[in-house]
Protein backbone atom coordinates (compact mmCIF):
# COMPACT_ATOMS: atom_id res chain seq x y z
CA UNK A 1 0.00 0.00 0.00
CA UNK A 2 1.26 3.46 -0.81
CA UNK A 3 0.04 6.95 -1.68
CA UNK A 4 0.81 6.35 -5.35
CA UNK A 5 -1.99 6.48 -7.91
CA UNK A 6 -3.62 3.12 -8.70
CA UNK A 7 -2.35 3.30 -12.30
CA UNK A 8 1.21 3.78 -11.02
CA UNK A 9 0.87 0.73 -8.81
CA UNK A 10 -0.51 -1.29 -11.71
CA UNK A 11 2.56 -0.41 -13.78
CA UNK A 12 4.85 -1.15 -10.82
CA UNK A 13 3.15 -4.52 -10.28
CA UNK A 14 3.53 -5.43 -13.94
CA UNK A 15 7.15 -4.35 -14.18
CA UNK A 16 8.22 -6.18 -11.04
CA UNK A 17 5.89 -9.18 -11.45
CA UNK A 18 4.46 -8.57 -7.96
CA UNK A 19 2.14 -11.35 -6.88
CA UNK A 20 0.36 -9.61 -3.99
CA UNK A 21 -2.21 -6.83 -3.86
CA UNK A 22 -0.98 -3.27 -4.10
CA UNK A 23 -3.57 -0.72 -2.95
CA UNK A 24 -3.53 2.99 -3.60
CA UNK A 25 -4.27 5.53 -0.85
CA UNK A 26 -3.87 8.44 -3.24
CA UNK A 27 -6.50 10.43 -1.31
CA UNK A 28 -4.86 9.67 2.05
CA UNK A 29 -8.03 8.25 3.58
CA UNK A 30 -6.49 5.18 5.22
CA UNK A 31 -2.95 6.23 6.17
CA UNK A 32 -3.77 8.79 8.93
CA UNK A 33 -5.87 6.31 10.96
CA UNK A 34 -2.97 3.87 10.88
CA UNK A 35 -0.41 6.50 11.96
CA UNK A 36 1.24 5.83 8.61
CA UNK A 37 1.15 9.28 7.00
CA UNK A 38 4.22 11.53 7.22
CA UNK A 39 2.91 14.80 8.68
CA UNK A 40 6.23 16.60 9.21
CA UNK A 41 6.24 19.43 6.66
CA UNK A 42 10.04 19.49 6.75
CA UNK A 43 10.31 15.85 5.74
CA UNK A 44 11.27 15.14 2.11
CA UNK A 45 8.46 12.58 2.12
CA UNK A 46 5.79 14.88 3.60
CA UNK A 47 2.29 13.49 2.82
CA UNK A 48 3.72 10.15 1.66
CA UNK A 49 3.30 6.89 3.56
CA UNK A 50 5.66 5.86 6.33
CA UNK A 51 7.15 2.41 6.22
CA UNK A 52 4.85 0.36 8.42
CA UNK A 53 3.74 -3.21 8.98
CA UNK A 54 0.45 -4.47 10.43
CA UNK A 55 -0.96 -7.93 10.98
CA UNK A 56 -4.74 -7.95 11.16
CA UNK A 57 -6.59 -11.11 12.15
CA UNK A 58 -9.78 -12.47 10.64
CA UNK A 59 -11.85 -10.49 13.14
CA UNK A 60 -10.22 -7.25 12.00
CA UNK A 61 -8.16 -6.88 15.18
CA UNK A 62 -4.58 -5.58 15.00
CA UNK A 63 -2.29 -8.36 16.26
CA UNK A 64 1.02 -6.74 15.37
CA UNK A 65 2.14 -3.34 14.19
CA UNK A 66 5.44 -1.64 13.57
CA UNK A 67 5.63 1.90 12.24
CA UNK A 68 9.17 2.87 11.27
CA UNK A 69 10.13 6.49 11.82
CA UNK A 70 12.99 6.01 9.36
CA UNK A 71 11.57 5.10 5.96
CA UNK A 72 14.72 3.15 5.11
CA UNK A 73 14.30 0.76 8.04
CA UNK A 74 12.94 -2.29 6.29
CA UNK A 75 12.07 -5.33 8.34
CA UNK A 76 13.43 -8.69 7.25
CA UNK A 77 10.53 -10.54 5.56
CA UNK A 78 11.41 -13.55 7.71
CA UNK A 79 10.79 -11.44 10.83
CA UNK A 80 7.38 -10.38 9.50
CA UNK A 81 6.50 -14.02 8.81
CA UNK A 82 7.64 -14.94 12.32
CA UNK A 83 5.50 -12.11 13.72
CA UNK A 84 2.55 -13.48 11.75
CA UNK A 85 3.04 -16.96 13.23
CA UNK A 86 3.66 -15.63 16.76
CA UNK A 87 0.64 -13.29 16.63
CA UNK A 88 -1.80 -16.19 16.55
CA UNK A 89 -3.78 -14.32 13.87
CA UNK B 1 -27.43 40.65 29.86
CA UNK B 2 -25.95 40.11 33.34
CA UNK B 3 -28.21 37.10 33.85
CA UNK B 4 -26.87 35.64 30.66
CA UNK B 5 -23.26 35.86 31.75
CA UNK B 6 -23.12 32.81 34.10
CA UNK B 7 -24.94 30.72 31.53
CA UNK B 8 -22.58 31.87 28.81
CA UNK B 9 -19.56 31.13 31.00
CA UNK B 10 -20.88 27.68 31.83
CA UNK B 11 -21.43 26.96 28.17
CA UNK B 12 -17.95 28.10 27.25
CA UNK B 13 -16.48 26.05 30.09
CA UNK B 14 -18.31 22.93 28.95
CA UNK B 15 -17.18 23.52 25.39
CA UNK B 16 -13.57 23.92 26.54
CA UNK B 17 -13.72 20.72 28.60
CA UNK B 18 -15.23 18.90 25.63
CA UNK B 19 -12.49 20.07 23.30
CA UNK B 20 -9.76 19.22 25.78
CA UNK B 21 -11.05 15.70 26.36
CA UNK B 22 -11.52 15.08 22.65
CA UNK B 23 -7.83 15.77 22.03
CA UNK B 24 -6.00 14.20 19.10
CA UNK B 25 -7.30 10.93 17.66
CA UNK B 26 -6.03 8.00 19.71
CA UNK B 27 -3.21 6.20 17.95
CA UNK B 28 -3.84 2.69 16.69
CA UNK B 29 -2.55 -0.04 19.00
CA UNK B 30 -2.23 -3.81 19.08
CA UNK B 31 -5.51 -5.34 20.28
CA UNK B 32 -7.66 -2.62 18.73
CA UNK B 33 -10.00 -3.06 15.81
CA UNK B 34 -8.22 -1.96 12.64
CA UNK B 35 -10.09 0.86 10.89
CA UNK B 36 -11.81 -0.65 7.86
CA UNK B 37 -11.01 0.88 4.50
CA UNK B 38 -11.79 0.51 0.82
CA UNK B 39 -9.01 1.47 -1.57
CA UNK B 40 -8.45 1.08 -5.30
CA UNK B 41 -6.46 -2.01 -6.17
CA UNK B 42 -5.41 -3.55 -9.48
CA UNK B 43 -7.36 -2.11 -12.40
CA UNK B 44 -8.68 0.61 -10.06
CA UNK B 45 -11.12 -1.92 -8.59
CA UNK B 46 -12.08 -1.25 -4.95
CA UNK B 47 -10.67 -3.60 -2.32
CA UNK B 48 -12.13 -3.65 1.18
CA UNK B 49 -10.04 -4.68 4.19
CA UNK B 50 -12.92 -6.47 5.95
CA UNK B 51 -13.52 -8.59 2.84
CA UNK B 52 -9.87 -9.65 2.92
CA UNK B 53 -9.79 -10.40 6.65
CA UNK B 54 -12.98 -12.48 6.29
CA UNK B 55 -10.81 -14.94 4.35
CA UNK B 56 -7.99 -14.99 6.91
CA UNK B 57 -5.31 -12.85 8.54
CA UNK B 58 -3.91 -10.00 6.44
CA UNK B 59 -0.43 -8.48 6.44
CA UNK B 60 -0.58 -4.79 5.52
CA UNK B 61 2.64 -3.13 4.47
CA UNK B 62 2.91 0.54 3.61
CA UNK B 63 5.79 1.86 1.54
CA UNK B 64 6.83 5.29 0.40
CA UNK B 65 6.78 5.41 -3.37
CA UNK B 66 6.68 2.98 -6.28
CA UNK B 67 9.57 3.00 -8.76
CA UNK B 68 11.99 4.11 -6.07
CA UNK B 69 14.13 2.08 -3.68
CA UNK B 70 11.71 2.93 -0.85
Amino acid sequence: MSADHAATLDAFTKQNKINYLLLSDFRRTMLPGYDALVTDEKSPIFRYAKRAYYIIDKNGVVRYMKVQENALDLLDPADVLKALKDSGA
Amino acid sequence: MRRMTPLLLATLLLAAVGLASAGPTAALEVGQKAPDFTLPGPGNKPVKLSELTAKGPVVVFTFIQAFTNT
